[in-house]
């Protein structure tokens, strides 16, 4: 018999870590690398020369742009520019991403029984985390370094460049840290992405509102992203806020690989509750227990949707008469997209048609969500019953209709909230019917993901979040390099009205509704044909 | 007169170039207990899935009393069913699952349901995530008992059920029965087939090996007989129920089938000075009975 040494032990943890986040990793090291690209290779087209040293310290004073958009600075450079324009985002969807990977090879595999046998073995849990931890790190310096090397080779200085790129490795790996440390103490993947989610909304909250009131400027100093911002790429190259940041993350991942030997396998720290008398509203029916699932998510969805457009509400005025002060950042703004910024219903209709894109996001994960209850076997004891698929189908599907009906009102009534608490002129019929003017987008998600459910159910999150996600990306490519016409005419973005500027598209939005109701009939009839999974 | 609980004529699953199913054509008949053997991967679990219309047929059908399968808005108002690997939503306590199955399934005897709750010990208190797997499967036998559905489809529901409760589930079976219900009976535990199925079916490979009662099934149990005499070798030929005997120096060993008196009393004569009986395990049983049918 051979002994098993522990080292090699440890390379086959390495290895099964490395199996589950590769591919992922590449996904987003890809859209790291290539939004990164296209907008510094459109630099030149769409800023270029249109910007002096005057206008720039107007833009700079404002405070709602510095707000929504990060404190901007070196936008006469290309690398200050892209940074400004894509740092937040990347910045934003490396960490979220990271979070979501961390709690799913750790938590999910531990939570799912999965790991009962790999710690059966010769490696305790500190070593097992560790192995993952060291794999997460260098899927994030990957994504990181793939935006460093794109600036780099567009010719901007390798000193700004590098700093931006650690900036974003240590935010992510900040979050790898948090969900790690979220995944010792809470005892569900659930639980432990939503308080990591959490710290990570927050940080991003403390750094706008650094950014946009200056006495409140130190906030910054608390948020990952107001850290990375405080770097100021290409402008100060400072140092001091990655050693900062840097130091967070390390204290963190220490905090959470200490925490990780004083608790029992499958086991949180905060200990999941051992009883309660029960509680049955809304298990009377299918439908109902759709909308009683959807419950807890939702409320979390509306909490951050609805904070963000808060501070849209709250910025109304002051954006707005920046802009009407400032007629050639207006023309700026045109060409990137968002059209008459000049007055309150311009301005709020531009941020309205950016909430197709976590509402799309949110319609899908709860048809996924519905795939992964199928596939782990929760549902079997539903299809088991005297309803059919289909029925089973519809339900979730008006549950979610109605959840994506709550979060576009949400929307609207934080935006007319904080837009009439600093006097803006936007009833709530028009912020109404600005944010409900994005439902052919989410209504395309719908679809899109209802069809993918009846024909490749395991795709069902990526297809469900295409049309808002993808259209939203193609939009962003197209306003910021020159596609094609017909290129950008693909995403459904190019064809929303700026509602409650302009009167509806109406004929853009039933074409819409027909495709998604097309694809949701597909998607039904292969739904009724195929095998269950699990 | 009555349509079979169960009818499958030529069904046949194939997963890509897997033949799962073979062409099975079986019949069981509304108020038998039925018990389906085999062992790991025959298919069992594979016919369940197909009979409760999970997974379509890639050809043949299955009706549940005369019902298709497909049909599963009329079909499964006949029908409770208990999946082998139980999973339960996480958050609800048994108690809601309990609710949410009571009043989203074909029925529930309230008063019944409690008595269970109580004879299988099952705290409803418990979130789904706090249960162990014995008692996810009793969650999962309370709600399937208590419909009284006319047909149960059970597969292995008492893999994770320590023995009093074993004993419960065949109390709860027989009851079932007594009361006119259907029991498809899916399981690789022979003792507890043995002891409340009135007809089982033996699956190998996807093919349907055999049909028979419950006393074609005793026969085959062939318990092992070892004898150590001293003196002259018992004579066992032509003896009720013995067969295969070999005679090693002072050893004798034989099978035996049935009742073992007459053995007893054709070894009576010898100077015998240990006796040892072995009941065959299920996988001899079965590795005699694939045998004889492959001879």
């Amino acid at each position: 018999m051979t002994a098993v040494g522990v080292g090699t032990a440890r390379a086959a943890v390495t290895r099964l870590a490395l199996r589950q986040v590769r591919r992922p990793a590449l996904v987003v090291s890809a859209v790291a690398a290539g939004v990164t690209a296209v907008v510094v290779a459109g630099y030149e087209s769409t800023a270029g020369t249109a910007l002096d040293a005057a206008a720039l310290a107007t833009l700079a004073e404002n405070p709602a742009v510095r707000t929504l958009f990060g404190e901007p600075f070196a936008l006469d450079t290309p690398g200050g520019f892209t940074v400004w324009r894509t740092g937040t985002v990347l910045a934003v969807l490396l960490s979220v991403w990271a979070v979501l990977a961390t709690t799913r090879v750790t938590r999910g595999e531990e939570e799912s029984g999965r790991w009962d046998l790999l710690l059966a073995g010769r490696l305790a849990v500190p070593t097992v985390l560790g192995r993952h931890l060291a794999v997460l790190s260098v899927a994030v310096v990957v994504a990181g370094a793939a935006a460093g090397v794109v600036l780099v080779a567009a010719g901007t200085p390798p000193n700004g460049a590098l700093r931006y790129a650690v900036g974003l490795v240590l935010v992510a790996l900040f979050a790898v840290s948090t969900a790690l440390l979220s995944a010792q103490v809470m005892p569900t993947r659930a639980g432990a992405s939503g308080s990591a989610l959490a710290v990570l909304g927050v940080g991003l909250l403390a750094r706008m509102v650094g950014d946009g009131v200056a006495a409140l400027g130190w906030l910054r100093w608390l948020s990952p992203y107001g850290l990375i911002a405080l770097v100021r790429p290409y402008h100060d190259d400072r140092l001091l806020p990655l050693f900062v940041l840097a130091g967070a993350a390390l204290l963190v991942g220490a905090a959470a690989m200490a925490l990780s030997g004083r608790r029992d396998v499958r086991a949180g720290l905060v200990a999941a509750p051992a009883g309660r008398p029960p509680r049955t509203w809304l298990l009377g029916t299918v439908g109902g227990f759709a909308v009683r699932r959807m419950m807890r998510p939702l409320v979390g969805w509306s909490a951050g949707i609805g904070a963000y457009f808060l501070l849209i509400g709250l910025l109304a005025t002051s954006m707005t008469r920046f802009l009407s002060d400032n007629p050639r950042f207006a023309e700026l703004a045109a060409q990137a997209g968002f059209t008459e910024l000049g007055s309150v219903r311009g301005y709020t209709a531009s941020l309205f048609v950016l909430l197709a894109v976590p509402v799309g996001v949110f319609a899908a994960s709860r048809l996924a969500e519905f795939v992964a209850a199928e596939t782990d076997g929760r549902l079997t004891s539903l299809y088991a019953q005297p309803v059919s698929r289909n029925r089973l189908l519809t339900a979730e599907t008006l549950a979610t209709l109605a959840g994506v009906a709550v979060l576009v009102t949400v929307a609207a009534t934080a935006t007319w909230l904080g837009a009439a608490l600093v006097n803006a002129p936007l009833p709530l019929t028009a912020a109404l019917a600005g944010t409900w003017n994005v439902l052919p987008v989410v209504l395309l998600c719908v679809g899109a993901a209802i069809l993918a459910l009846g024909w490749l159910p395991r795709a069902t999150a990526a297809v469900g979040a295409l049309p808002a996600v993808g259209g939203f990306l193609l939009q962003v490519l197209a306003d910021s390099a020159d596609l094609p016409g017909w290129l950008a005419a693909i995403s459904p973005f190019a064809h929303l009205a700026a509602v409650p500027a302009e009167s509806p598209g109406w004929t853009a939005a039933r074409v819409m509704i027909v495709i998604a109701v097309a694809a949701a009939a597909l998607g039904r009839l292969g739904n009724r044909r195929r095998d269950l999974l699990g | 007169m009555q349509p079979p609980a169960i009818r499958t004529e030529h069904l046949t699953k194939r997963y890509g170039s897997l033949l799962a199913l073979d062409d099975l054509d079986l019949t069981v008949n509304a108020g038998e207990v039925f018990g389906f053997l085999g062992p790991n991967g025959a298919g069992k679990s594979t016919t369940i899935r197909l009979l409760l219309g999970l997974a379509r047929p890639t050809a043949g059908q299955a009706r549940i009393f005369g019902t298709p399968a497909a049909e599963v808005a009329t079909a499964h108002q006949r029908i409770a069913y208990v999946p082998a690997d139980v999973t339960l939503w996480p958050q609800l306590t048994g108690a809601e699952i309990l609710a949410l199955l009571g009043s989203t399934g074909p029925g529930v005897d309230v008063a019944y349901r409690d008595e269970l709750v109580a004879r299988f010990a099952l705290d409803l208190s418990k979130p789904g995530r706090a249960y162990s797997t014995g008692n996810r499967q009793k969650v999962a036998l309370v709600a399937a008992f208590a419909t009284r559905a006319p047909l149960l489809v059970l597969d292995e529901p008492t893999a994770g059920l320590d023995p009093l409760m074993e004993r419960e589930f065949r109390r709860a079976v027989v009851e079932a029965r007594d009361a006119g219900s259907t029991v498809f009976l899916s399981s690789h535990q022979l003792a507890e087939v043995e002891a409340v199925c009135d007809r089982v079916g033996i699956l190998r490979a996807g093919r349907l090996v055999d049909v028979a009662t419950m006393p074609e099934l005793r026969r085959l149990h062939r318990t092992e007989v070892l004898v150590r005499f001293a003196g002259p070798a018992p004579e066992l030929t032509g003896v009720a129920g013995v067969d295969g005997v070999q005679v090693d120096g002072a050893a004798l060993r034989f099978t035996l089938t049935g009742p073992p008196g007459p053995a007893l009393r054709a070894l009576a004569a010898t100077d015998v000075t240990t006796l040892t009986m072995r009941e065959p395990t299920l996988e001899e049983i079965f590795l005699d009975y694939y045998g004889e049918e492959g001879r």
